[in-house]
């Protein structure tokens, strides 16, 4: 299964089952239906699917994360916009 | 140019691994240590998405992989980390086995020297160390148990699913120096037992200079090791040192491709192996290390009669072999895991080791069966 296929997968499931909000479910399911727009930019796909995996609201803060919080995901989501 | 057969001592640089460095060094150079804008947010951002590629080939957890330079440092770390908290708990006993790459051996004779009692494991002439040795010399106050995955000269996967049976129960720390064997040999790394794991990019792909100590932590608590290296406090303060972004982030695109790509890579491994086995089959060679263990890359024989080094000079211009590692091989140091193995110094002497990789081109086998053919025709 390819990177896009997950990343659907994988927002759906935490939106229906985890604690990703609308908010920032929406875009994701945008880049994960839209490969033609985002295929030149896997690494930041795959950053974001990682992410999504590892949602987590109470995210650790500090030098090192050991899960994603809303702000990881929408400033993932703001590089693939920007095309980073 | 001759065909690179010497892929256990480097192997070369996945294109879309290459192309991570070229992108985390000219355009995303940020450090990660300055998450206070995009530059920074987005190297902190490849460094921990690495973090969670390299840990997951072998089923740790982020915060349990600390970057290094390479399998060498984390070895050091491992090792010599551990002399406070020996000190302090007056466990000084260390046991290693006799076919460890010399960044563990030196390590552990620096330790005897400073007053630490060591046991070496002999090895068996299949190539793989003795556990029943090893459950001999252990003690109830072995502090550490340092055993490799996969053998650097001979290819050949040690057996620690044994040892993990053997130390279940036990408080001796246990490390494991899986530099030749991470991302190719799956399965025995993920044991949780294995308290601490030396890995390195440079076997699987990525370049040369990263790596990684997986600490696997323990009722939440790291194994008791104190950083070699102050000033920074970086790596949870165990590896102090600006992170080289464009390695790491080369490292876990390694990784994610070592498992993603693991079958696919495995069976061109074992194709190429078939033709290697069917050329050796011509000739007059003897394998070091036993087959049914020996990883689908690599082969060490020796040749009698012929000399390692006048094999690899005849050879030269088809493919391009060594006759040891990589690291003692400048020091022309006959092999300290064959002759563990208990093979002669003629068979030393003579030994060669070829190991290739998914990315083998395919070799003139009848240039080499002639060169081969023709020194044997020589010396007799």
């Amino acid at each position: 299964m390819d990177v896009f296929k997950r990343l659907e997968e994988t927002v759906n499931k935490q939106f229906d089952h985890g604690d990703l909000p609308k908010w920032l479910a929406d875009p994701a399911l945008e880049v994960a239906r839209s490969p033609q727009l985002y295929q030149d930019n896997e690494y930041l796909v795959e950053l974001l699917l990682q992410q999504v995996e590892e949602y987590d609201v109470y995210a650790e803060a500090g030098c090192c994360k050991w899960a994603y919080d809303h702000e990881d995901v929408a400033r993932t989501l703001r590089w693939l916009k920007e095309g980073k | 140019m001759p065909v690179y057969l010497d892929c256990n001592a480097t192997t070369p640089v996945e294109p879309s691994v290459a192309a991570l460095v070229t992108r985390f060094t000219q355009q995303d150079f940020g450090n990660a240590a300055s998450p206070i804008h995009d530059y920074g947010l987005f190297a902190r951002a490849a460094v921990e998405h690495a973090r969670n590629l390299v840990g997951k080939v072998v089923e740790a957890r982020p915060d349990e992989v600390i970057f290094t330079s390479g399998a060498t440092e984390s070895n050091n770390m491992a090792i010599l980390g551990l002399i406070e908290h020996a000190h302090k708990t007056k466990r000084r006993h260390v046991i290693t086995s006799a076919i460890e790459h010399k960044a563990v051996l030196e390590p552990v004779e620096y330790l005897e020297r400073h007053g630490f009692e060591v046991d070496i494991v002999r090895a068996n002439s299949d190539g793989r160390f003795s556990v029943e040795h090893l459950a001999q010399v252990l003690r109830p106050d072995t502090l550490l148990v340092s055993t490799m995955h996969v053998n650097n000269e001979t290819g050949v996967l040690q057996p620690l699913d044994e040892v993990e049976q053997l130390l279940t129960g036990h408080d001796a720390l246990w490390h494991v120096d899986a530099a030749q064997g991470y991302g190719k040999e799956l399965e025995q790394l993920k044991s949780k037992r294995i308290n601490m794991l030396a890995l390195s990019g440079h076997k699987i792909f990525a370049p040369k200079g990263i790596g990684a100590l997986i600490l696997r932590k323990q009722d939440g608590h790291f194994p008791p090791l104190q950083p070699l290296m102050f000033g920074g406090g970086q790596e949870q303060g165990l590896r102090a040192g600006t992170l080289p972004v464009q390695l790491i982030a080369a490292f876990g695109e390694a990784a994610k491709l070592a498992l993603r790509m693991h079958a696919e890579r495995e069976e061109k491994c074992i194709a190429f192996r078939k033709k290697v086995l069917a050329l050796l089959s011509t000739l007059d060679v003897e394998q070091n290390g036993a087959e049914r263990w020996t990883l689908p890359h690599s082969i060490n024989i020796s040749l009698p009669g012929i000399a390692s080094d006048q094999a690899i000079r005849a050879l030269k211009n088809v493919i391009a072999i060594s006759s040891t590692s990589a690291c003692t091989s400048h020091t022309q140091t006959p092999s300290h895991v064959l002759a563990a193995m208990g093979r002669s110094p003629a068979q030393v002497e003579s030994s060669l080791r070829l190991s290739w990789c998914h990315m083998t081109p395919e070799v003139d086998w009848d240039a080499v069966a002639t060169i081969l053919h023709n020194l044997h025709k020589t010396k007799t």
